[in-house]
């Protein structure tokens, strides 16, 4: 009698320490144990035993959806800042021939300009144009997180958008424009005019949404 | 006779020696980690762990959790960046192990071993001082845990080709009720 009872009252008394033993959903077996600074493994002289019943997750009330690990979210994390990172990196690039297109602008408008100066500028804006939609396209193909709201200064960058994205287009199309009526010996004339008040909101668009994500204001 | 009075005896007895002796619940918490950048001071704050504390024998054992998806440091970019850094849909959960003498709950500061496990990885750091007041039948402590990236193994995420510092030190209020 006294042999039946007893390893009953064992599992009910010690039921939470065997519990508390299971490791814990979202770890692994594959975890390190590392002790900071010394670099050395060793046990903590307070550290928890099983001894008694410390406490589990489970104790806590969280659920089994809480603390398991969830690959294929991971996964698509991986992926977006992957992309992201490219889009940080090809924006960068684009800064350098947009800058150098804006300088060189100054030598392709006007009177007294040569038809090299202007190639330069139409060549270094075209490459300025190709970055620019590789940069684009690495943004606008990152995959989204669901259920996440928008926040912070990511809102003016992504704001920035609507006005250097139309204006990138926008900004060729007038230059080719203008570039045909000087070619012709014409004065830029009509709607080719625009090409730099456009350029100069496009790049300035631009100019602050990488800014509104690299310096904290 | 004997035997009735043994069997009675052990099932009044074991659930008194294995239950605990007192428990203490987290009532608040604000936990806030600091990031570094020659460009940006950045802080993410969390009100979302949970803890719980039990007593036996003079020794309490507490476990806290924290989701790695509640910080929040007011931009939904970076936030999305660090939780891919730090592996949090992978490993959801911040948990912090430590054992206190029941007897510390009284003392002005106390200096607790913490083992944390973080991004799939497991860290221990010895004897970090908080501070202890007690407001009625409330225990606010607070202190400041010196986490390191390197510690779980995170690579320092960058900007603008310039990476974060190592050190990403998470200061820590909480407010226990003790049962």
């Amino acid at each position: 009698m006294l042999s039946l009872i007893f390893p009953v009252c064992l599992c009910v008394g010690f039921a939470p320490a065997l519990i508390a033993q299971i490791p814990a959903p979202g770890t692994s077996s594959s975890m390190v144990t590392g002790t900071p600074g010394s670099g050395q493994q060793d046990s903590l002289p307070n550290a928890p035993s099983s001894s008694t019943n410390p406490p589990s997750l489970t104790d806590l009330g969280l659920t089994p959806e809480q603390t398991q690990g969830n690959a294929k979210e991971q996964a698509l994390l991986d992926k977006r800042t992957h992309m992201l990172k490219i889009h940080q990196r090809m924006g960068l690039i684009t800064t350098v021939p947009l800058i150098a297109t804006v300088i060189a602008s100054m030598g392709a408008g006007g009177k007294d300009t040569s038809t090299a100066s202007r190639d330069l500028h139409a060549a270094l804006g075209g490459v300025t144009g190709d970055l620019y939609f590789i940069t684009a396209y690495y943004a606008i193909r990152a995959p989204r997180v669901p259920g996440t709201e928008t926040r912070g200064p990511i809102r003016f960058h992504k704001a920035m958008a609507w006005i250097h994205g139309p204006g990138m287009i926008l900004t060729p199309i007038l230059g080719i424009m203008a570039f045909d009526q000087k070619s012709k010996g014409e004065k830029v004339h009509g709607i080719a005019s625009a090409h730099g008040p456009v350029a100069i909101i496009t790049a300035g668009a631009f100019g602050a949404a990488v800014l509104s994500v690299s310096v904290k204001f | 006779m004997n035997k009735r009075i043994l069997i009675a005896f052990l099932f009044v007895t074991f659930p008194i020696f294995a239950g605990a002796d007192s428990l203490w619940f987290l009532r608040e918490s604000t936990l806030t980690y600091h990031v570094s950048h020659p460009l940006h001071q950045t802080e993410g704050v969390s009100h979302g762990a949970k803890g719980k504390g039990v007593c036996h024998a003079g020794q309490c054992d507490f476990l806290i959790a924290v989701p790695v998806k509640s910080f929040d440091s007011g931009d939904s970019n970076r936030d999305l960046h660090m939780l891919q850094v730090t592996r949090g849909a992978e490993f959801p959960l911040v948990t912090v192990r430590t054992r206190v003498p029941e007897s510390a709950a009284v003392s002005a500061t106390i200096n607790v071993d913490l083992e944390v496990q973080f991004a799939g990885q497991t860290a221990q750091y010895k004897q970090i001082p908080f501070k202890v007041e007690i407001h009625g039948g409330e225990t606010h402590i607070a202190g400041t845990i010196p986490v390191k990236l390197s510690d779980f193994k995170i690579e320092p995420p960058s900007l603008l080709t310039m990476a974060v510092k190592n050190e990403v030190p998470v200061h820590v209020e909480m407010t226990w009720h003790h049962q």
